[in-house]
């Protein structure tokens, strides 16, 4: 990375989109920052400058992006649905502003690299996958959601090939935080969680820093290809919602539809990629991640657990009054 | 290979432990805080039910020296009844160097399934192979199904494809009880196989070479002709 770098972050308004700002602004190499989104970021950021662009504002976007010139693109412009934003929406933003941000971030002409945020989530999961891809491994999505992030890498890899700059394709685990807005996070968070009541299948998780961390590091590194980004060892639905004192609910096949419903109403929406997750498990070789960021630097699958459900902790203000 | 699953258990699920009391397990099992590794293993179902196995198979065993005391390995065997053989092998290498031997295959039934990957039966995806490996895991891959015949049988080319860079022990299992019944098995192992550093590391020929290498050797372990 040279020291005049211009680094383009698209969806900076998330809360990984602005810790990766926020990471990047504490590097001295990096001249310049600037992002978008169709939010504001929630943290305060000292030297990143942020547009507040919808990325279905293909114009704006495009114009934008070729005045400025990024030497780098970090792309966090890849929407979970369910997560902020309902599947059809989160899939129509995702891919407007993959190919907009990146085909006008190449035709600016000083494009040296791209890292974007993608999931296991391609690689599939159930019958004839493996249960433990590694990048090797073909994808094979089977929702709406890992569909969307193959189509995204695809876009990537293209613009990657043309203009003969590495691209990084962060296969993050599902990010579950307590500040980030997940899907899984809200799911396991409920008092009542849904189980499949013919398996309990293996899941990992991935905690934001790391995911953040990691994607900082790939930029530096100038990292290239798919790299499966994942939390070491794993858990299943049923043991998570245990380790968070909650009741499991065993689910048969044919009833995923009410519990989608019913968890709906409690406010924890479970998109197909939630459910897939749930019935099948999903994890992945997390080797090339961990060289990239460390070997023992990174939140196991159970810390990330905890760590979601320590959050629900409440100080009395009582407590705080008295102290005063 | 530490898994630290919760924050009063760490367990390496590599290698034997003394099985916890069951007053213990019940709570672990109640609170959520056991070990279950990404391919599906449970430490503690393994433990609970190991003295029932160790005390049903009778085994004689030859070659423990081969075994890696760590690190990853594939030691690939023949197979008659199916299920037995790789219990016998699991027992032998269990007593030999206290690792615990992590089987190639599912029965392909559902919840059959999941039960097999409670106790360490690893996917026969290429992938799940190449990760177990990768993860630092000891492989046993029996061969082609041989029903009652215990014959090498031949290799999967993509699985072998797979373990090209790891140590490969070929291994020989049988019925050694009075007249050939199955009251007490012998297993076999045989030194790790030269492989041919010269071809890439993903020629599929070099599999196939390995795979006919396999095959021979364990034919010779099971006191056969080589044809």
């Amino acid at each position: 990375m040279t020291e005049k770098a211009r680094v383009l972050v698209t969806g900076m308004g998330g809360v990984l989109g602005t810790r990766v700002a926020q990471l990047l602004e504490a590097r001295g190499e990096i001249a310049e920052i600037h992002g978008v989104d169709f939010v504001p970021p929630r943290r305060r950021l000292r030297k990143a400058v942020f547009h507040r662009i919808d990325p279905r504002h293909r114009d704006r976007l495009r114009d934008f992006v070729i005045e400025y010139a990024p030497t780098h693109v970090v792309h966090f412009g890849v929407y979970e649905p369910a997560s902020r934003m309902s599947p059809g929406a989160a899939a129509e933003r995702s891919e407007q502003c993959t190919a907009t941000a990146l085909a006008a971030a190449a035709r600016a002409g000083s494009l040296e690299g791209v890292v974007m945020r993608s999931g296991i989530e391609v690689y599939g999961s159930g019958r004839g996958h493996a249960l433990v891809p590694d990048e090797s491994v073909p994808p094979a999505p089977r929702t709406g959601f890992g569909k969307t992030l193959l189509r995204v890498e695809a876009i990537a890899s293209a613009v990657g090939r043309r203009n003969d700059v590495p691209v990084a394709s962060l296969r993050f685990a599902p990010i579950v935080g307590s500040h980030v807005p997940s899907p899984l996070g809200r799911l396991l968070r409920l008092p009542l969680v849904p189980v499949s009541a013919f398996s309990d299948p293996t899941f990992s998780m991935l905690h934001p820093e790391d995911a953040c961390r990691a994607t900082v590091q790939a930029l530096v590194q100038a990292a290239d290809g798919p790299i499966n980004v994942v939390g070491p060892s794993a858990v299943t639905p049923w043991q998570a919602a245990r380790i968070g004192g909650r009741i499991p609910v065993p689910i048969l096949p044919i009833g995923w539809g009410g519990a989608a419903s019913a968890t709906e109403l409690l406010g924890a929406a479970i998109a197909p990629h939630i459910i897939e997750l749930l019935r099948y498990g999903r994890t992945a070789c997390p080797s090339r991640g961990l060289d990239l960021l460390g070997q023992g630097r990174v939140r196991s699958t159970p810390e990330v657990l905890r760590e979601l459900f320590e959050w629900a902790e409440i100080v009395p203000i009582e407590s705080v009054r008295e102290a005063a | 290979m530490i898994v630290a699953q919760a924050r009063e258990i760490q367990i390496d699920v590599d290698r034997v432990a003394p099985a916890a009391s069951p007053l213990a397990l019940v709570r672990r099992r109640i609170n959520g805080r056991y070990v279950v590794d990404p391919f599906g293993f449970d430490p503690d179902i393994a433990d609970l039910a190991s003295p029932v196995v160790s005390a049903t198979v009778h085994i004689d065993v030859e070659g423990t020296e081969h075994i890696p005391a760590s690190g990853p390995a594939a030691m690939i065997m023949n197979r008659g009844f199916g299920f037995v053989e790789p219990t016998a092998v699991s027992l032998a290498v269990r007593r030999a160097v206290g690792r615990r031997l992590r089987v190639v295959g599912l029965p392909g039934v559902p919840f059959v399934n999941g039960v097999a990957l409670r106790f360490g039966a690893v996917s026969a995806e290429v992938g799940d192979v190449a990760s177990a490996l990768r993860a630092g895991h000891l492989l046993l891959l029996p061969l082609a199904q041989s029903w009652l015949r215990t014959g090498a049988g031949s290799s999967p080319l993509a699985l072998l494809q797979a373990m090209r860079a790891y140590p490969v022990l070929p291994v020989a299992v049988r019925p050694s009880g009075p007249l050939g019944l199955p009251l007490r098995w012998s297993v076999r192992i045989g030194a790790p196989l030269e492989t041919d550093r010269t071809y890439p590391i993903d020629d599929p020929l070099a599999a196939a070479e390995l795979g006919e290498n396999v095959r021979q050797n364990v034919e010779k372990l099971l006191g056969r002709s080589v044809t």
